[in-house]
């Protein structure tokens, strides 16, 4: 079959209302879901899932892959409008999007996300179309050692979110790695830290650890100074993004989306990484550098950016290799074969119409983002005008909802709870949220793909150099670490 | 402050490597390679501590006097340090009488408490949001989303 | 209404109260709690099952997915919550027969919960790359014997971690902890993708996580654990390779409530999900995923798991995989 009717067939398949609906409904669903923290997009989709098995194939995987793109689009709202990410990728938009709100701009930040997310979204999905066959197979030669030398390449994102001092974002990183490994080894089965308590054997809730970090310390900064807020103005405020701001972000949208895209393309990393690296990529490089992490808005268009990159290429692996590259992706996985569908090469070849179909709904679901995600900004406007110190009480009261929901466990608020106080004495002390939580995602990778590599080695460590996407994530990291440790120097001796 | 973090760090890093990581993980006899030990990364990561505890002792050193801005200064912080007692009680009851008050119930007085304690200037707008929104939430959690919300064993609702 | 018929009512409403109206069994939704996370084989398989179970029960189920520690922080929490039929566990061969096995230190025994049935077995299958070189289970042998091999798992204590061990056991291979490496992954889909990209050998787990790559022609199927062949699995029965003891070797799904659960309880899951299970959608949505629908009764369930329980647990002893800390 040439492309042409490849093409056609998929058209057909969605060249209809129902097809069209089906992406609207699960947009909404998903940018709702992905603005209530602890719904996130993983559980909306999880939740959609069930109601879709009575669709036609087609319908049922575009509305999840709705729910999917809104989700991750959707998370950004609460993270900039009071400083809790929705879902777990909007974390690097908290960085530079809530101080925006505070300063009043929340409505600016808000569009420049929307604008950001909807781009990387496009992009996202065209390099799905052209490149799923490339990118697929340089996906599966990614093995542990792989693995390894690019998440210790990424570890240095962390001297870009650290702020004033490199040491204290390392501390904060070492912090989120030793609350990482609590739970069960790897290797061995054996008890880390668990105190024989059967919910420690799991391990700290990554979302539970997320939402205490960020949004219950500023229920406590409430607390210990409850008019602290008085003569701020917390608006959405007039202003909205400019086409000459989106133009001015061009460049790191556009970085982002590639980061995206290659992160989402390799399946086990996610989107909180890409979102990150896409960040301080961007911080890297902008004129703008000393503004990051004041509320500067190119930070806000590069984290989202970097999130809604991944969303389109999580597909490559899904539907080249059969492979789910994250979590939602192994429940839309459920999709295909609860319709008897089996992703993977053969499926390109037998069932073509729905590949394109999908692809041509891909492409319409930017666009529909786009809209839904303007009216979901308008309705999030009244949170904005809400009294601070009545906030307050209804963050601490949905995170409570939300983090129970995510693993139906008590004792993972208790976890928010105590993260909330953890992350309220690193803010007395100045010390950075964010590079613990990049080491809370990436330590146990970190770990886990050494030992791993040290298996199939059997102790040898020149499995870690053994081919050449090792040695070239080798290189960065070694060029990051000496542009990093040259920077640090000649700031120390400026102030010095 | 700077030399309080590096002290802090040290001795965590002690602890760590002294009683925490011999004490809390267990590690099968038979490991063949060291690098394979379930102990190996927590050590690894006890060492790094120390060593930044030591980079931030030096360097707050050096620094007396400059470095971090003071915090926002609060008008009595006898009394925030009160409120922040508070805080860590109204949280740990609230953790302890959930499984027996259910969510809903523990929510709402998590809330009235916490709008009080920060002395709101709306308190019938809160006591109102204190009802309305844990049972908005429990309809959409419950109902919509179909989570099992613990319902505790006094009042259940539909 | 006098002082003292008041006082009759009240100790009569009191003692309605004390002992749980259980004719009217479920009078409220029952919390059906998944011990995996969402989209694994527990998870579709009890999502695949709660609607034709909502119609038998004629109440609403929720589903809760609470996963950790290899299916630990959901059994435990099942074997806590009170025996009042309204906490149920999906119970599956990981958190319960391999867990129970390999872990010393496991919350948990299979005592303290009280199966009313299993409802659905998948057989396992072992798998290689197609261009491996490995054609046969004798293959895979001869080349662990010779040069060692490495095969991938959801984790330590997992199903497809004790089931490499258990067929290499069976075809003879002496010492197999040392021959073969054991590389863990998080999570069954991680476990595939580890024999794709050459990081594993091979690996052995249930046909319906295998199925769509072997159908893709991304992993060939050395031997299944069954008696018969499987459909879509182009391999031959661990029967016809003179292996009949792996036929024990199975994935299982079933229901399961604390140890104390009333017996009338019990009793109507048995009807709830004898009814359910002969949804004919039901069989159809699971057969097309490699499972057999096979409802036991409660007895049979104790008996089936406490059997491959004994058998695991021998392997385990034998071979000294047991983790003690």
């Amino acid at each position: 079959m040439s492309l042409f009717d490849s093409v056609m067939a998929g058209l057909a398949l969605v060249g209809n209302f129902e097809a069209f609906l089906s992406l609207v409904i699960g947009i909404v669903i998903g940018v709702i879901g992905g603005a209530i923290p602890g719904i996130s997009a993983t559980m909306a989709v999880a939740l959609a899932l069930p109601f879709t098995f009575p669709m036609a194939p087609i319908n049922g995987i575009l509305l999840l892959l709705g729910v999917y793109k809104g989700g991750i689009f959707g998370g950004s709202i609460p993270a900039i409008l009071i400083k809790t990410p929705g879902t777990p990728a909007s974390s690097a938009t908290i960085l530079d999007g809530h101080p925006m709100a505070e300063r009043g701009e929340a409505g600016r930040a808000l569009g420049m996300a929307l604008w950001a997310s909807c781009t990387a979204d496009f992009v996202s999905n065209l390099a799905l179309i052209f490149f799923a066959g490339f990118l697929a197979s340089f996906a599966l030669s990614f093995g542990p050692p792989e693995f390894f030398a690019l998440i210790l390449f990424s570890l240095t994102i962390i001297a870009g979110v650290s702020g004033e001092s490199l040491l204290r974002g390392a501390l904060s990183a070492l912090l989120g790695l030793l609350l990482a490994t609590i739970g069960l080894d790897l290797v061995y089965g054996t008890n880390r830290f668990t105190f024989g308590d059967p919910n420690l054997m799991g391990g700290l809730n990554f979302i539970a650890v997320l939402i205490g970090l960020f949004a219950i310390p500023e229920v406590i900064n409430m607390v210990w100074h409850p008019t602290g807020h008085v003569g701020k103005v917390q608006k959405l405020g007039s202003k909205w993004v400019t086409f000459a701001e989106y133009k001015r972000c061009f460049r790191s949208i556009i970085r982002g989306s590639f980061i995206g895209v290659f992160l989402g393309s390799i399946p086990g990393i996610g989107a909180a990484p890409a979102a990150f690296l896409s960040y301080s990529e961007a911080r890297r490089k902008s004129p703008n550098r000393a503004n990051f992490g004041k509320g500067e808005i190119e930070g806000v268009a590069a984290s989202e950016a970097g999130n809604n990159g991944v969303a389109g290429a999580t597909l490559i692996p899904l539907l080249a290799l059969g492979v789910p590259g994250d979590v939602i992706t192994a429940i839309i996985i459920g999709a295909f074969m609860v319709h008897g569908l089996q992703p993977g090469p053969m499926m390109f070849v037998l069932n073509v119409d729905i590949i394109y179909g999908l692809f041509i709904g891909l492409i319409l679901s930017s666009g529909i983002l786009f809209i839904v995600g303007g009216l979901a900004i308008r309705g999030f406007r009244p949170v904005a005008d809400i009294p601070k110190r009545i906030l307050m009480p209804m963050v601490l009261v949905l995170c409570i909802y939300g983090v129970f929901a995510v693993n139906n466990n008590i004792f993972d608020v208790g976890v928010m709870f105590a993260m909330g106080w953890v992350g309220f004495v690193m803010g007395r002390y100045h010390i950075p949220a964010a590079p613990f939580l990049i080491a809370f995602i990436l330590g146990p990778l970190l770990e886990d793909n050494f030992r791993q590599s040290m298996l199939m080695s059997g102790g040898s460590p020149d499995i870690l150099l053994r081919g050449p996407i090792t040695w070239f994530f080798w290189a960065l990291t070694v060029i990051s670490i000496v542009a990093i440790t040259r920077g640090t120097l000649r700031a120390g001796r400026a102030a010095g | 402050m700077q030399l309080q973090l590096g002290i802090g760090a040290i001795l965590a890093a002690l602890f760590l490597i002294l009683y925490a990581i011999p004490n809390w993980v267990s590690s099968p006899s038979n490991v063949r390679n060291i690098v394979l030990s379930p102990l190996f990364w927590p050590y690894i990561l006890g060492g790094l501590t120390g060593l930044v505890g030591l980079g931030l002792l030096l360097t707050g050193r050096q620094r007396i006097g400059g470095g971090a801005p003071v915090n926002e200064p609060i008008d009595d912080p006898r009394q925030g340090m009160l409120r922040l007692a508070a805080m860590a009680v109204l949280m740990v009851a609230s953790f302890r009488v959930m499984p027996w008050l259910g969510l809903v119930w523990t929510s709402m007085l998590a809330f009235v408490a916490l709008a009080f304690l920060v002395r709101t200037r709306h308190p019938a707008a809160a006591v109102v949001c204190a009802v309305v929104v844990p049972l908005i939430l429990y309809a959409f959690f419950a109902h919509v989303a179909s989570v099992a919300i613990p319902q505790g064993e006094l009042v259940r609702l539909p | 209404m006098t002082m003292k018929s008041f006082a009759a009512a009240l100790v009569v409403g009191l003692g309605l109260a004390a002992a749980p109206a259980l004719a009217e069994y479920p009078e409220r939704p029952i919390n059906m709690i998944i011990p995996y996370g969402a989209g694994g084989a527990t998870d579709i398989s009890a999502r695949t099952i709660a609607e034709p179970l909502g119609r038998a029960v004629g109440g609403t189920l929720v589903m809760s997915n609470i996963t950790g520690a290899g299916g630990a922080t959901g059994s435990v929490a099942v074997q806590n919550a009170k025996p009042d039929g309204y906490t149920m566990l999906f119970a599956r061969v990981g958190s319960h027969s391999v867990n129970p096995a390999m872990k010393a230190t496991l919350p948990y025994t299979l005592d303290d919960f009280r199966f009313v049935t299993v409802y659905e077995i998948n057989p396992v299958a072992c798998a290689v790359r197609p261009d491996s070189g490995i054609e046969t289970m004798e293959d895979l042998v001869n080349l662990t014997e010779s040069e060692g091999t490495s095969y991938s798992s959801s984790g330590v204590g997992s199903m497809l971690h004790l089931a490499a061990v258990f067929v290499l056991d069976e075809f003879g291979v002496k010492d197999p902890l040392e021959k073969a490496t054991h590389i863990p992954q998080k999570g069954g889909g991680a476990a595939a993708t580890a024999v794709l990209n050459g990081t594993a050998t091979f690996l052995c787990t249930n046909t319906s996580a295998l199925a769509s790559f072997v159908a893709n022609g991304q992993l060939k199927p050395l031997m299944v654990t069954t008696d018969e062949p499987v459909p879509g699995f182009d391999a031959p029965s661990a029967s016809s390779l003179g292996k009949p003891d792996l036929r024990q070797l199975v994935g299982w799904t079933g229901i399961a409530g604390p140890d104390d659960l009333p017996d009338d309880v019990a009793a109507k899951w048995g009807e709830w999900i004898a009814e359910a299970a002969g949804n004919e959608k039901f069989v159809e949505q699971m057969t097309a995923r490699g499972s057999v629908i096979e409802v036991m009764s409660p007895e049979d369930a104790n008996d089936f798991i406490e059997q491959q329980y004994n058998t695991f647990r021998a392997l385990v002893d034998k071979l000294g995989m047991r983790i003690e800390g």
